[in-house]
């Protein structure tokens, strides 16, 4: 694998949803290039970012009552 | 056929979704009352569709599907405008940045305001909003992702992909106003 397959695979990667030999193929390459590995932690910090950032609301106690109300 | 749980089962583990379902509602509608006037009928459907669930398969990303489908019917519509995305190219951030001397770049990363981001996703168009937040915030497979959405993997992919090119464009943007970097290189931004 080369730094541009590597690229082309990393959403996937970072998704895990890359196949076991892939996902094997582009660890071997991560090991030996840290530009990629630099690159792969990037995104890897972006996509916890995102997910922190909106993960922080949170559903109001009184509309959860009032579901629990409604469906229960 | 399975039969259907019995109805309090099926209350209490819907309503382990419901901080999802209204994150998901918050960023469509971008609206608090909007979110909840749009969960409360997502759930309502829900319950009236119970029989509809498999147990043992994705309740979340049933409601989610439910949730969505509503937005679209009572906020759009069901008119699934092809907004486009701006053409941003491959926009790469860390390239931009690495390009730009931002050393390291994940230290502009930590100089981001949660709610720039949160803006960022709410600015992308919604059939690119929905799918960032079935696979970056609640972590949904391609294939959940796009059963939910009713598309195929491959359209789901696509639209993943451009959604993240344009949310870093967003990003880096937002970077670039506030003196997080220049279009030359890193600017010291004193940490709170």
């Amino acid at each position: 694998m080369n730094c541009s397959d590597c690229k082309e695979k990393l959403d996937r990667y970072l998704d895990r949803e890359l196949s076991n030999t892939e996902m094997l193929e582009l660890q071997l390459h991560l090991e030996g290039c840290p530009p990629c590995t630099d690159n792969y932690e990037f995104q890897a910090s972006l996509k916890r970012l995102v997910k922190v950032c909106c993960e922080q609301d949170k559903a109001p106690d009184a509309l959860r009552e009032k579901l629990r109300q409604i469906l229960t | 056929m399975a039969e259907s749980p019995p109805q309090t089962a099926f209350a209490e583990e819907a309503l382990t979704h419901l901080d999802t379902l209204y994150r998901g509602a918050l960023r469509l509608t971008r609206d608090p009352d909007s979110a909840q006037d749009l969960v409360q009928e997502a759930y309502l459907r829900a319950l009236r569709y119970q029989h509809s669930y498999q147990p043992g398969t994705n309740m979340k990303a049933w409601l989610f599907a439910i949730m969505r489908n509503l937005f679209w019917d009572r906020f759009k519509g069901s008119r699934k405008e092809d907004v486009s995305l701006d053409d941003v190219g491959e926009f790469v951030l860390y390239d931009k940045l690495r390009d730009e001397g931002a050393k390291p770049e994940a230290d502009v990363l930590d100089k981001l305001a949660a709610s720039e981001v949160v803006a960022a996703v709410e600015k992308l168009p919604p059939l690119h909003r929905e799918v960032v937040l079935l696979g970056d915030v609640e972590g949904f497979s391609y294939r959940d992702a796009a059963q939910t959405l009713g598309v195929p993997i491959r359209t789901a992919m696509s639209r993943l992909h451009r959604a993240r090119q344009q949310l870093q464009k967003s990003l880096y943007d937002y970077a670039l106003e506030s003196g997080i970097v220049r279009a030359n290189g890193t600017k010291e931004v004193p940490n709170e």
